[in-house]
């Protein structure tokens, strides 16, 4: 994971304790993060659609996250609670997009930054 | 194929007799899939270690897998148990709205006089999710049928499809008539080029994949011009789904 995915992953990570404070304690607890992969399928667009509708993103965060999705091959889209990536991940799949979910940090994730 | 326009009604498009026709079916074709690799078939028996253990299996086509991924890329056991937790559901509601989009396609609520001008497709706002998903489903089916793995892959697809539009405009309306042009192609293209390209390695013939990808390229213009409609109207505070 380069630093600005790691960047990334922080921002998302300060949006959701924003949008629920309730989660928050567990955020920084227990944090888990959800990544969107690239495809050469999903157009653009969908893909901007899904980020701001499911995720309540504003236009121009939906369209960096796509971007980045595009370019580098995957994005950190949210992060929380294990329990609530497993809803995140399962929502991107009914999308048709391909989502996984880890926890954040683990040191795997550094080996395979910016492969695509 | 008209581009999805927002109306009163919902997104409004006009598709030809034979656009409605493959798509309903290769929906349906999909939705088969679907139900046979997930184990959703009604007549399942118990103890094939799938309806009444509840354990997923893990699908063995290859599109089927990317419509239904493992959700760790190297931790198994995550991976098992998310497959265990949601696949069912996730097929279910894939297979669902797969079937609504082929029945909404196959039969508009009126055909018009002059077929030429293309049947109306209306597609309700608060359905709209659904029918873009299904569209979604079907493409990635139709790619990996296709052997499109990254962006030159499509790229060259769509250059492909919109000359043979310009040469002929059958288009993609029968994929037998472009049978005589096989060997022809064959030739050509491995004089043209050593490398095995994505849809001479999945098996298909030059005619196979200018049909199949003429239906490809369909798809992403009908997906394309709706979904462009939706985000305005998500973006302008219209409520949509």
């Amino acid at each position: 994971m380069d630093g600005r995915t790691r960047t990334r992953a922080a921002a998302v990570a300060t949006q959701v304790q924003r949008e629920t404070e309730a989660d928050a304690t567990t955020a920084v607890a227990d944090p888990w993060i959800t990544i969107a992969w690239n495809d050469p399928v999903n157009l653009m667009s969908y893909v901007s659609y899904v980020f701001e509708s499911y995720f309540g993103y504003p236009a121009a965060q939906a369209q960096k996250l796509m971007m980045q999705v595009h370019q580098d091959g995957r994005a950190v889209v949210s992060s929380g609670p294990r329990e609530r990536m497993e809803v995140d991940v399962q929502a991107m799949h009914g999308f048709g997009l391909w989502a996984t979910l880890r926890r954040s940090g683990s040191s795997d994730g550094e080996a395979e930054g910016g492969a695509a | 194929m008209t581009p999805f326009r927002s109306a009163p009604a919902g997104y409004v498009a006009r598709w030809d007799d034979v656009e409605r026709e493959v798509l309903a079916r290769v929906a349906r074709d999909v939705a088969e899939l679907l139900r046979a690799e997930a184990g959703l078939e009604p007549g399942i028996e118990v103890g094939d270690g799938v309806a009444f253990t509840g354990v997923a299996r893990v699908p063995q086509d290859p599109a089927v897998q990317r419509l239904l991924p493992d959700a760790h890329e190297d931790d198994a056991d995550v991976a098992t148990e998310f497959r265990h937790l949601t696949q069912t559901d996730l097929a279910a509601g894939k297979v669902a709205r797969l079937v609504a989009f082929a029945d909404a396609v196959d039969s508009p609520e009126e055909l018009p006089d002059d077929p030429r001008v293309g049947a109306e497709i209306v597609v309700p706002r608060e359905g709209a999710q659904e029918f873009a998903g299904a569209l979604t489903d079907l493409r990635l089916v139709l790619a990996e049928r296709l052997g499109l793995v990254d962006d030159d892959d499509v790229e060259s697809l769509h250059d492909e499809v919109f000359a043979g539009v310009e040469d002929d405009d059958e288009g993609w309306a029968d994929a037998d008539d472009a049978d005589d042009a096989d060997d022809a192609d064959r030739a050509a293209g491995e004089s043209a080029d050593d490398e095995v390209a994505g849809w001479e390695r999945v098996g298909l013939s030059g005619a196979e994949r200018r049909y199949w990808g003429g239906v490809f390229v369909a798809a992403g213009f009908a997906q394309e011009s709706l979904v462009e409609e939706m985000l305005a109207d998500l973006r302008a505070g219209r409520p949509t789904a």
